[in-house]
């Protein structure tokens, strides 16, 4: 009994300091990879950090009190999906979980009447349409595989998932790509000052509220990637290997591509994935 | 069990039916307000107190005695004709030929049924009283009565608002109460008999009510509801003739015993479709489209907790039959479609009253959906959609209703930044919204365990992923426009609301946050001993933390939106802790509330953003030839599922 405690505690810290941490570190380094390939030297590793460190510093200041609610219940939504995958929740919780908070970010966005941030909240919706669905379905596709929808179930399954879920593998790449909000889907934050959106859906987050936005989205990545490695879940440095080699891919794709629309989106890249999750759960439900 | 069922039990059915219309009488006969109010008011506490009462002693059977040496089947059988005979008095006052014929087609076979074929010397009872029937009462007879309650300060202004010479409160409430009585009686049913009465004075009802403004929609929809619900009543009367036939009975009970399966399917199936258009199921939804054009309590108690519940009840109560069928498959495909589609059809809305309709057809569909997987885990999520979504949508209709009093409007776009105009109203109406999709609130805990109960089934999980993502969408959207706040000012005139609508929005609102968390309660006590599912939320595959489904795991969901508003209000209460400003607007703000912003020439350019409607593929007129060919389809396929 003390011992499933210990564990319990352990997970809640892993889910609460390490991966956070961990996950700037990797923006870190995504930063560096980024900056080399554009021949630019690229910040110090720990800038992420560093950057938050600072706007948490800073002089509170929002516009209306819907965006302190929205900052801190994102925040608070995306470091509790991160514990209740630590703990070995059920997933489909673990997303819904996850969900919310991302909602409560565009809530936010929307109560300023500024049209940047406006604008850039309906785009962070249509995002959040299109990567939902797919990653109910990779949930699902789990379930097929393992019979359970709890991460503590799947990771204890013995073989590797990716060996069955293949395309559903993919499509996680989708929706960690539009969730990562990395090009070609970062329509609704589009990162530079001089572009249509200033910075879309996070204009309005400044200072503190905009470093709590920025954990959350730490915790939110932590979360993809942790999806990520319970594909190959018999091994550790698989897994970790996994990881990794998506991330790069990531970066690799956010430096090739450039921005699509909206309508793009909804067109090619989305319909692509359901079309690909619904040939990997058909396979699944017909072997 | 005795016969005529235990004492108690029997007096609580008598007093679930007979209130309702004793209320309704005097409301019509008595046209005076105060005597209305008491007596609504008194029907809405008895009605509570009663089906707490059933809850609590009332399982089992009952059988009314005869009145004098009338039975009271014969009554229902009188009751029956006299209610087709004033429908086809309004067939020829409407000039409405498929009204009149569909209410040939109900009586004719009826009448040859009755006197020539059934058997009436056995005796079935009339009533039957399990958990289901239980939980059926509590949302109709709580909600309903909380709806009503709400609609007496409603009524009021709405007269006003109409400049009505003479009141037509008299007639409104009298249908209003009488449609609880129904719709309790429809859910205690045991004779199928019983339950077709109870469903055509359902239909009858809305008609009633949806007409009720006398204006012209207001009778064009009026008549779409009653012929689109004939068309169940005529599957319905389809229904109990081929039930007869095949089980030589109209005993609920001894029909369900039968087991899945067999002859029995294909006069289910015409049951289920009478359910299927009772509860909008696409391609029937427009009748409840056009309902809204009612006064907005009709509204909350069509979409809340009577008429389409009505529907959605009678599929479930068919479950032991089809379940595993090819029928099972075929209806939870149509509810699948249903939900996807209607979700669909609302991301194209800014209409709030219309978003909430085909919000509240989408959330049928899914109970559909899992009525027809009817394994026990879907079985209790549609149960508990049932009795969450009434909570929920009902206290939407409401805010929608008084936010329109106060506004004039009804449209999304015209809500923005209400939150500082009518902080209580709007309030309420986000908590509505939360309850309807966040954790640990019990319309997603519910759509939680349909997806899990579905994901055996690809192609309806798929069309779960994708609705559900949508029905995201439009309230998020909707709650974003809500809680804009343009100005750091408050509101030039405190917003006032007549007693009995704060007491009805309150109780609501208070019950869409505490429910969810007696969820544990509710599944052992009453809904796992309906569907044999044996235990608590972990064995269910729904624990919150693995293997701690306890109640003491929703805490951590009231936390996190705890956290968020104590937070808030502990920064903004403290001027020093946080500095408000004008957002960004590339330029100079016009002024500090910055609806406007410096332009060329010196000259103050508003600011003017709107919503995402996506009307290139979400337009209603675009998708809904779709969507009715595609259920149009579906349904075809049952049909071929049930007679396979």
């Amino acid at each position: 009994m003390s011992s499933a405690i210990v564990r319990a505690v352990l997970s809640t810290a892993v889910a609460l300091f390490v991966a956070p941490l961990a996950i700037a570190l990797l923006t870190g380094v995504d930063r560096r990879v980024t900056a080399r390939l554009q021949s630019r030297r690229g910040p110090p590793l720990l800038q992420p950090m560093y950057d938050v460190v600072k706007l948490l510093a800073k002089e509170p200041t929002v516009s209306n009190r819907a965006q302190i609610f929205a900052a801190w219940t994102y925040a608070l939504a995306a470091a509790a999906s991160v514990v209740l995958f630590c703990l070995g929740a059920d997933l489909l919780l673990v997303f819904f979980v996850q969900a919310t908070g991302a909602v409560f970010l565009v809530v936010g966005a929307m109560s300023v009447p500024s049209p940047f941030s406006q604008i850039g909240a309906q785009r962070e919706l249509l995002q959040i349409l299109a990567y939902e669905p797919l990653l109910i379905l990779v949930f699902v596709g789990m379930y097929m595989v393992t019979g359970s929808f709890d991460v503590s179930a799947i990771a204890a399954y013995p073989k590797p998932m990716l060996l069955e879920l293949p395309l559903l593998y993919l499509v996680l790449g989708f929706a960690l790509t539009i969730k990562l909000r990395k090009s070609p889907f970062d329509f609704s934050a589009s990162h530079h000052g001089h572009q249509e959106l200033v910075k879309g859906v996070l204009t309005e987050y400044s200072g503190p509220f905009l470093a709590l936005t920025e954990i959350a989205h730490w915790y939110e990545t932590a979360l993809v990637l942790a999806i990520c490695a319970i594909f190959w879940a018999p091994s550790v440095w698989i897994a970790a290997l996994l990881v990794a080699v998506t991330y790069a891919a990531e970066i690799l794709i956010d430096n090739a591509t450039a921005r699509v629309t909206w309508r793009w989106m909804f067109k090619y890249t989305f319909p692509l994935g359901l079309v690909m999750s619904a040939a990997n759960l058909a396979w699944l439900y017909v072997r | 069990m005795c016969p005529a069922g235990n004492p108690m039990t029997q007096l609580l059915v008598l007093l679930l039916l007979a209130v309702p219309v004793l209320a309704a009488t005097v409301c019509a006969a008595i046209p005076v307000r105060s005597v209305r109010t008491a007596v609504v008011l008194a029907t809405g506490l008895v009605l509570a107190a009663a089906s707490v009462g059933l809850l609590f002693v009332g399982r089992g059977t009952v059988s009314p005695p005869p009145i004098g040496n009338v039975s009271v089947d014969s009554l229902v059988t009188v009751g029956d004709f006299a209610l087709l005979a004033i429908m086809f008095g309004y067939a020829i006052a409407l000039r409405s030929v498929i009204v009149g014929l569909l209410v040939v087609l109900q009586a004719a076979p009826l009448a040859w049924f009755e006197f020539s074929v059934l058997d009436h010397t056995t005796e079935i009872p009339a009533f039957a009283i399990d958990n289901l029937a239980i939980v059926m009462v509590l949302v109709v007879s709580v909600i309903g009565s909380l709806v009503i309650a709400f609609a007496l300060p409603y009524m009021d202004e709405h007269e006003k608002h109409l400049h009505v010479t003479r009141s037509r409160q008299p007639r409104f409430f009298f249908f209003m109460t009488i449609f609880l009585g129904a719709m309790n009686g429809l859910v205690l049913s045991n004779n199928l008999l019983f339950l077709y009465f109870f469903f055509e004075v359902t239909t009858f009802c809305s008609f009633m009510l949806i007409g009720h403004d006398g204006t012209r929609p207001a009778r064009e929809s009026a008549h779409r509801a009653l012929w689109m619900n004939s068309v169940g009543g005529v599957a319905f009367v389809a229904g109990i003739f081929g039930t007869y036939g095949v089980a030589r009975t109209l005993d609920l009970k001894e029909i369900l015993s039968h087991g899945a399966g067999g002859a029995l399917l294909i006069p289910i199936a015409a049951l289920c479709f009478a359910g299927f258009t009772k509860a909008a199921q696409v391609p029937m939804q427009s009748w409840l489209l056009g309902a809204m054009v009612a006064p907005t309590p009709v509204s909350a108690l069509l979409h809340s907790s009577t008429m389409v519940k009505a529907g959605v009840y009678l599929v479930l109560r068919l479950a032991p039959v089809y379940a595993g069928t090819a029928l099972g498959s075929a209806i939870a495909m149509c509810g699948g479609f249903t939900f996807l589609a209607a979700a669909a059809l609302a991301v194209g809305q800014s209409n709030g009253k219309k978003i909430l309709a085909y919000s509240t057809i989408s959330n049928l569909g899914l109970i559909m959906a899992c009525a027809g997987l009817a394994t026990p885990l879907s079985l209790t999520a549609a149960t508990l959609l049932i009795v969450f979504h009434a909570v929920s949508k009902g206290l939407l209709f409401l805010t929608v209703g008084t936010i329109e009093q106060q506004i004039g409007s009804r449209d999304i776009e015209d809500m923005w930044g209400l939150y500082q105009r009518l902080p209580v109203t709007t309030s309420i109406a986000i908590i509505g919204i939360v309850s309807m999709m966040a954790p640990p609130f019990g319309v997603l805990l519910s759509k939680w365990v349909a997806i899990e109960s579905a994901s055996g089934v690809p192609i309806v999980v798929v069309m779960l992923a994708l609705g559900s993502a949508l029905s995201v969408l439009v309230y998020t959207r909707w709650a974003g426009m809500l809680l804009a706040m343009p100005s750091l000012s408050h509101p030039a005139v405190p917003e006032r609301l007549p007693w009995l609508m704060k007491a009805a929005l309150f109780s609501m609102a208070g019950a869409a946050i505490a429910l969810p968390a007696s969820l544990p309660l509710i599944l052992s006590r009453v809904v796992n001993p309906l569907f044999a599912a044996t235990t608590h939320l972990q064995d269910l595959g729904v624990s919150f933390v693995h293997g701690h489904g306890s109640a003491v795991a929703f805490l951590p969901f009231y936390a996190i939106i705890g956290i968020g508003v104590l937070v808030t209000n502990a920064m903004s209460r403290a001027a020093k802790r946080v500095r408000f400003t004008s957002p960004y607007m590339s330029g100079v703000p016009g002024d500090f509330q910055a609806t406007s912003f410096i332009g060329p020439m010196n000259e103050r350019v508003p600011v003017v953003a709107r919503n995402y409607y996506l009307s290139p593929i979400f337009s209603e007129g675009k998708l809904t030839p779709w969507v009715n060919a595609g259920a149009i389809m579906l349904l075809i396929v049952a049909a071929v599922g049930a007679v396979r």
